[in-house]
């Protein structure tokens, strides 16, 4: 078992989750996150004062799959959340030691 | 653990006073009303004598009755005795005529009573237009605590106004400038302090009773009330997210008690500084139509001592003393706060007129508008030039600096010159802005020393400028006849040639902004030093709504409880 993270632009999500979709993932965890890369921050100014935007809002998907579907599904984000400017984001992968589904106790793959 | 118990027995000494307050005055009202001596007016509570045939004016101003001259040895004697004479054998030959005077004049003043009544009810909505603007502009974890600030001013300053502020400001009204629109409040007739016509501090109409029990003098209360709160409300924007309740709640008894109606008495009550036409042969006197300085300028610099006392945030300013932003939280309460308050502003300008029958409201009506769009544009466009962005909030600052530039010259002016007005209110809030946030390093979370203060005092100002004669011929009892030579001529300025007038505002506005800072300023460092008026750093940083009030503006924002 596998936990996919994306770090994706917020605009892109229901792109990404329509793809998502089509390659059978069964479930998303969306967070709103902020944070920043190469794309840093920019400076605005407000009533006078300067101010810089260090921390930019982008979404962060936490997606659960057997280890057979995390090539389709990392080329189905890639696909659907790049738009060839910076800041699109990463995709962490990971290894889970167990999975657990709380309504029914059922565990590993059964519970994704 | 003893941090709250120290903040519950504040509190509670807090409720304690109020309650105290109410008493006094609920004592006091009931009592039986002051007997008055013969030759007193007597005061109309059921307004069933307010407005007969004395009151019946044609639209020139001139009454339909025909008083008996009293000084004989005046040089139009003569005329005077015959235009009396034959307005007896008039009104000897023509009973239904006098009859129907009387009715005219009683409706003459019912119009002028519903046009005051509602014009007040609108400036009372600008306290939520305020409230919305002020809260928009603050940080979130202070939202309940100002809001809290704005209702609670509302209802202290009134009671203050209602106990003894409109004595200090209206109690001697009668003497030099009798409201004739409203009936003339015959019984609002003695200066506490000074006499004719240098009088600093009303002494009538204390509690509202008394003499002040009547029906018109009720009406000015009413709409003077709400002016008074917007003074109030002023202070709100600059000493927000710092300062204590109960520090707070002192300021506005201050206010509404003493500052206000004070300045108030000076230039509308008939006091001293209405009356530098006569006595110190200065144009017509000291003239703010709706209040440029007498409320909002006093608001204004009363709010930058305040601020000053206070101190600037924390986090305000970094290390090397740049300025950081909290930006606002909600800019569309902002938006929406700024357009009531433009709402607000047709009856506070238009409405100054005490009365529908003053034809002039239409001009003030437009020059208001029109000074509100020219003061947004000027300050959309130096924002826009100056920093590469327009700034919302700096727009909506924009407009209420032209619309507080204009509410002393409004009525006096063409609108040509009321864009200009606003022009000049909209770069000069932006300036302002920058320099108490830069220079001066006030800290001022809503811009309301720029706003009020400053354009409040460029406003008065402007009336001696721009005034251009066509309103205002004798004003404060100056040239009911003739002025500068001519006959009708009113209020004028400095490019119409009356230099007198100008020299005039510039000293009356900066004689309110002595008074305001100064007596603000002495008053509250002497409160500051005997119980600190500002919250701990510890409240501060977390937010004042629940140590101060305990419950959060917004509380979905908190971690969810068991309760939920």
């Amino acid at each position: 078992m596998k936990r996919i993270v994306a770090i994706i632009k917020p605009h892109k999500l229901d792109e990404v989750k329509e793809h998502l979709r089509g390659v059978g993932v069964q479930g998303i965890t969306v967070t709103e996150v902020k944070g920043f890369g190469r794309q840093k921050g920019h400076t605005e100014l407000y009533r006078g004062a300067e101010y810089t935007v260090d921390f930019l809002p982008k979404v962060q998907l936490t997606i659960l799959a057997p280890e057979d579907q995390v090539a389709s599904i990392v080329e189905a984000i890639v696909q659907s959340a790049r738009t060839g400017k910076i800041g699109d984001g990463k995709i962490f992968v990971s290894s889970v030691d167990e999975v657990i589904r709380i309504r029914t106790g059922e565990r590993g793959k059964d519970a994704i | 653990m003893t941090d709250i118990v120290v903040r519950r027995r504040g509190r509670r000494s807090l409720l304690f006073s109020a309650a105290l307050l109410l008493l006094v005055t609920g004592v006091l009202a009931g009592r039986p009303p002051v007997s008055l001596a013969d030759d007193e007016p007597k005061p109309d509570p059921a307004g069933i004598a307010t407005g007969d045939k004395t009151s019946a004016v044609d639209a020139a101003g001139n009454s339909f009755v025909v008083s008996e001259p009293t000084d004989k040895s005046a040089p139009d004697y003569p005329q005077k005795q015959k235009d009396y004479d034959e307005y007896q054998a008039a009104a000897a030959k023509e009973p239904l005529a006098v009859k129907l005077a009387d009715t005219v004049g009683h409706v003459r003043i019912a119009t002028n009573f519903a046009w005051t009544l509602n014009t007040g009810y609108l400036v009372l909505f600008m306290q939520a237009g305020f409230a919305l603007l002020t809260c928009g502009l603050v940080r979130k974890k202070n939202a309940a605590h100002l809001m809290m600030l704005n209702f609670a001013a509302y209802v202290f300053a009134f009671l203050a106004y209602y106990a003894v502020g409109y004595a200090f400001q209206w109690g001697g009204v009668a003497i030099n400038a009798a409201p004739t629109n409203l009936g003339g409040t015959p019984t609002l007739n003695s200066f506490l302090i000074g006499s004719g016509q240098w009088g600093f501090l009303g002494g009538k109409g204390f509690f509202l009773s008394g003499p002040a029990y009547d029906a018109g003098a009720n009406v000015l209360m009413l709409f003077e009330v709400v002016f008074m709160e917007t003074a109030g409300y002023i202070i709100v924007g600059a000493i927000c997210e710092r300062i204590t309740f109960s520090a707070f709640i002192l300021c506005e008894l201050f206010v509404g008690a003493i500052l206000y109606p004070i300045f108030g008495c000076w230039v509308w009550g008939g006091g001293w500084m209405s009356q530098w036409g006569s006595t110190l042969n200065l144009g017509h006197g000291y003239v703010d139509f709706a209040g440029s300085t007498v409320v909002h300028a006093i608001g204004g610099f009363c709010a930058m001592a305040l601020a000053v006392i206070l101190g600037p945030r924390i986090g305000k300013y970094r290390k090397d003393g740049k300025p950081n932003p909290f930006p606002a939280h909600n800019i569309v309460f902002v938006v929406t706060g700024t357009f009531i308050l433009l709402f607000g502003w047709m009856g506070f300008n238009p409405g100054s007129t005490l009365g529908a029958t003053d034809l002039r409201i239409g001009v003030v009506a437009v020059n208001t508008n029109l000074a509100a769009c020219s003061g947004s544009a000027a300050a959309l466009m130096f924002w826009y030039y100056m920093f590469g962005k327009p700034d919302i909030s700096m727009a909506c600052n924009g407009m209420l600096a032209g619309l507080v530039a204009i509410t002393a010259p409004c009525a006096f002016v063409s609108p040509t010159s009321a864009i200009i007005i606003g022009i000049l209110a909209g770069v000069l809030v932006c300036v302002g802005v920058l320099f108490n946030e830069r220079v001066l390093k006030v800290d001022d979370p809503c811009g309301a020393i720029s706003v009020h203060g400053y354009c409040g005092w460029l406003g008065a100002v402007c009336v001696g400028i721009f005034a251009d004669g066509t309103y205002g011929a004798g004003w404060n009892g100056i040239g009911a006849t003739t002025y500068l030579g001519q006959a009708g001529q009113g209020v004028t300025g400095l490019l119409q040639g009356d230099t007198s007038q100008f020299i005039c505002q510039l000293m009356g506005a900066t004689l309110c902004v002595a008074w305001a800072f100064g007596a603000t300023y002495i008053v509250f460092s002497l409160v500051n030093a005997i119980k600190p008026m500002r919250v701990t750093p510890e409240v501060e940083m977390e937010g004042l709504d629940v140590p101060e009030f305990g419950m959060l503006g917004y509380p979905e924002d908190a971690i969810v409880s068991a309760a939920s």
